[in-house]
């Protein structure tokens, strides 16, 4: 697809920048309540021992890097409370930590509480300090093979990996304490309070490598809510939130094993949504119709409706390695960034792809949203590790795009085609055929059509200056109020054909000027098909020969259309009075 | 000189409504300098970014200005363009700290001077490169040249440095619009 005009401002792109980001590690936020909207990112430095730093962009420019004590899973930013100047906190999770920072200092700092060992785990334990033998340690070994590894907690996982001679040493080291499991925190997002406002207070939201995923109070940042993803191993990689945890919420969450879980409200377990064939790579959340695009290894690209069914698929040309979601509040457009290797970046409205736009090189991760003061910024980070802002041209228009070109999409499978389309393939194919004929049909009822037309047209034509003329078509009734010497009359004209409007109708008042004095004596255009005319007529003085003449004319007729005659009532009493 | 000024007064422009035009993007003190020129008892201390616009009124050497003073924000700035028909100059101001949106700020002057309103219009545009007193702010230079100001040829433009706080900077400017706009108004009478 061409794209002559770019839709994008190329803001600043910067090669060599050094970055290393993975997805879910930026975010955008108001961190000093300036109004300013900084970048902060964690910058994983992948040397001898992984190290990484957490920057902070202001603009173009790096104005704070801090070291972080691990390698975090990602990063979020939400506000935890409402007292001004509002500052939302960075939440970044780090191993079993959930590290919180305000005003880019330390600020609070969660653990995930330790889940209990199995039976058979913590029997092993207890004896293993005791054995000195070899063949008992094979034994116990084995039984520990016997629980699945995932359950297991690290010491026993990296037990299993030493070899059998250096097994005493390792033991040793934990002078008889009983291991306990504590996972790593593998996932974050954030849910909203009770409140849909742009700034409003959301609680954060956690999973774990062991599945659980935990909801922690927004102030004191303690376990509000508990639930394990689903009743099989899961490890959740990607959580997406929808609704308000005061009211009714959704957390969708995202498992290595290629399931998606769904935990609502009070669930202490979640249900499989659904699942793919291929490992997901990366899921966005479309709030609006509530459906989660996912992208799957083997470039594809689908989308899946709030109950988990697949909604549809299209081939991306290159292997995805990131989306993210854009959404344009103002003109109510949301639309799903796909990074893809080579450096391509597709927009997609639904299935249809309605921009494109390069990176320097394959994205790692994007972003869109407010930058420093401008609302519609897309950042991207590239795997060579350029650093790469677009803004969003205030004119650039999607809405329109994606009615005309919704020509190319790619389906794997037909889809079953409803009825009515059905009847209009079957239409087409017969016209196809029959070409010749329906057009000759065609041309036969036009002209009929036209003859039909002049006919009634000649028909009418004569008819036109007598439409008046058959009186019964016309009604005039007037009514005479008032007790004198002044009196209203009121002319009722009314038109009883259902078929001809009565146009350039004007009445003309006749009387003897010597008895009565009218307010007006031609009322013109009564037009309309009802009419009602209302005109005050003050009558004065008093006659026995008390008529008043109404003749209803029509433009350019030289008949009147329908005249009356009105009998005013006697004034004669009032002589008397 | 005198003979010039004696005449514009006998053509009675001394007294003239002039309508001016304040854009650039939000944040980038176009209500503030606006306020620095209002009378001492009409100046606002606090100043909250700005929803549609508004409109002020204040005097220069004879000339009563009526000073249109837009939103910056992006979803207001699609107003500005109905103003352009009747203003008789243009102030442009660029936050000069903000050079991540330099871009967009190019983008909107180029918008502006495509205009079927303002492409065969000779009105003076004056440019204020704000924010001067900032420790990270761009030269005036350096503005005017990324934004591409020596293509403009048809039109009498300046660009000075300003403090709008301070007020530094201001009124060199508004006394080359001032001026401007006098030569334009005066010329058109003939
Ligand atoms: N340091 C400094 N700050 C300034 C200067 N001019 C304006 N400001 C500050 O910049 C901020 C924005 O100024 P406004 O005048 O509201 O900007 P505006 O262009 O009217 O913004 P909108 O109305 O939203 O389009 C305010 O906090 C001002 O105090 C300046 O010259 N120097
Ligand atoms: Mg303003």
């Amino acid at each position: 697809m061409e794209f002559h005009t770019s839709k994008w401002l190329e803001a600043h792109l910067e090669r060599n920048a050094g970055l290393k980001t993975l997805p879910r590690n930026l975010i955008l936020g108001d961190i000093f309540g300036d109004g300013d909207y900084r970048l902060i990112l964690v910058d994983v430095d992948f040397g001898q021992d992984l190290k990484a730093n957490l920057k902070v962009y202001r603009g173009t420019g790096l104005v704070a890097n801090q070291p972080l004590p691990v390698l975090p899973s990602s990063l979020i930013s939400f506000y935890n409370d409402l007292t001004e100047p509002y500052l939302p906190v960075v939440g970044v999770s780090c191993d079993t930590d959930f590290l919180i920072y305000k005003n880019n200092k330390p600020f609070y700092k969660f653990s995930v509480p330790s889940f209990p060992l199995t039976t058979t785990e913590s029997n092993v334990w207890q004896r293993l300090p005791h054995v000195t033998d070899e063949s008992d340690y094979k034994i116990l070994l084995e039984k520990l093979q016997s629980v699945s590894f995932s359950t297991l907690s690290s010491r026993s996982q990296k037990l299993l990996s030493v070899p059998l001679n250096n097994i005493k040493e390792e033991i040793d080291k934990y002078s008889g304490e009983e291991p306990s499991i504590h996972p790593s925190i593998t996932c974050s997002t954030t849910l909203r309070k009770n409140s849909e406002d742009d700034i409003a207070v959301s609680c954060a939201v956690i999973g774990t490598e062991n599945g659980y995923i935990f909801i922690l109070d927004p102030l004191t940042f303690t376990v509000l809510h508990k639930a394990v993803s689903a009743n099989i191993k899961s490890s959740p990689f990607i959580l997406q939130t929808s609704g308000l945890y005061d009211v009714e919420f959704r957390i969708l969450v995202i498992c290595r094993e290629n399931h998606v879980c769904v935990i609502r409200n009070g669930w202490t377990e979640g249900k499989i949504l659904f699942r793919t064939a291929n490992a997901i790579i990366d899921a966005v959340h479309l709030s609006v119709d509530k459906s989660l695009v996912v992208a799957t290894a083997g470039k594809n690209l689908s989308c899946y409706s709030k109950k988990g069914n697949k909604m549809w698929t299209v081939k991306t040309i290159h292997e995805i390695t990131c989306l993210c979601l854009l959404s344009l509040k103002s003109s109510n457009t949301y639309l799903v960034g796909v990074g893809m290797r080579n450096g391509a970046i597709h927009l997609f409205q639904g299935r249809h792809i309605v921009d494109c736009i390069s990176a320097p090189d394959t994205p790692s991760a994007l972003l869109f949203g407010q930058m420093g003061q401008e609302e519609h910024v897309l950042i991207i980070i590239t795997i060579a590790g350029a650093l790469n802002f677009k803004i969003l041209k205030r004119t650039a228009n999607f809405n329109l795009e994606s009615q005309e070109t919704s020509g190319p999409v790619v389906e794997n499978r037909p889809l079953p085609l409803p009825k009515r389309s059905k009847l209009f393939v079957e239409q087409v194919m017969r016209e196809k055929q029959n070409a010749c004929d329906i057009h000759q049909r065609f041309q036969q009822d036009l002209i009929k059509m036209r003859l039909t037309a002049a006919r009634a047209m000649v028909h009418l034509k004569p008819d036109e200056n007598a439409a008046g003329n058959e009186k019964e078509l016309v009604k005039l009734s007037a009514r005479v109020t008032g007790l004198g010497p002044t009196f209203t009359l009121i002319l009722n004209v009314e038109n009883m054909s259902n078929e001809k409007p009565l146009l350039g109708l004007s009445a003309i008042l006749h009387c003897k000027t010597s008895l009565y004095k009218l307010s007006s004596y031609v009322i013109k255009k009564m037009e309309t098909k009802v009419l009602e005319i209302n005109e005050p007529i003050k009558g004065d003085n008093s006659d026995k020969n008390n008529l008043i003449r109404v003749f209803v004319i029509k433009k350019d007729g030289n008949q009147p259309v329908i005249t009356a005659s009105i009998n005013m009532p006697d004034t004669d009493f009032l002589d008397i009075l | 000189m005198g003979i010039f000024q004696k005449l514009v007064s006998f053509l009675g422009i001394n007294k003239k409504e002039v309508n001016i035009l304040v854009v650039g993007l939000n944040n980038s003190g176009k209500s503030t300098i606006v306020n620095h020129f209002k009378d001492g008892e009409n100046k606002t201390h606090e100043i909250v970014p700005t929803v549609g616009f508004h409109i002020e009124k204040f005097e220069n050497k004879n000339l009563s200005f009526t000073a249109f003073d837009m939103s910056g924000h992006g979803r207001y700035r699609d107003l500005w363009e109905h103003y352009y028909e009747d203003c008789h100059g243009i102030i442009f101001v660029i936050d000069s700290t903000d050079t991540f949106r330099l871009i967009v700020v190019k983008d909107e002057l180029d918008t502006l001077l495509q205009h079927p309103h303002i492409r065969n219009k000779k009105i003076p545009l004056l440019f204020f490169a704000n924010k001067i007193d900032c420790p990270n702010a761009l030269s005036s230079v350096k503005i005017a040249a990324s934004l591409g100001l020596e293509r403009i040829m048809d039109k009498p433009w300046h660009i000075s440095c300003s403090n709008a706080i301070t007020g530094h900077g201001l009124h060199e400017g508004v006394e080359w619009l001032t001026q401007e706009v006098r030569q334009i108004v005066a010329t058109k009478k003939y």
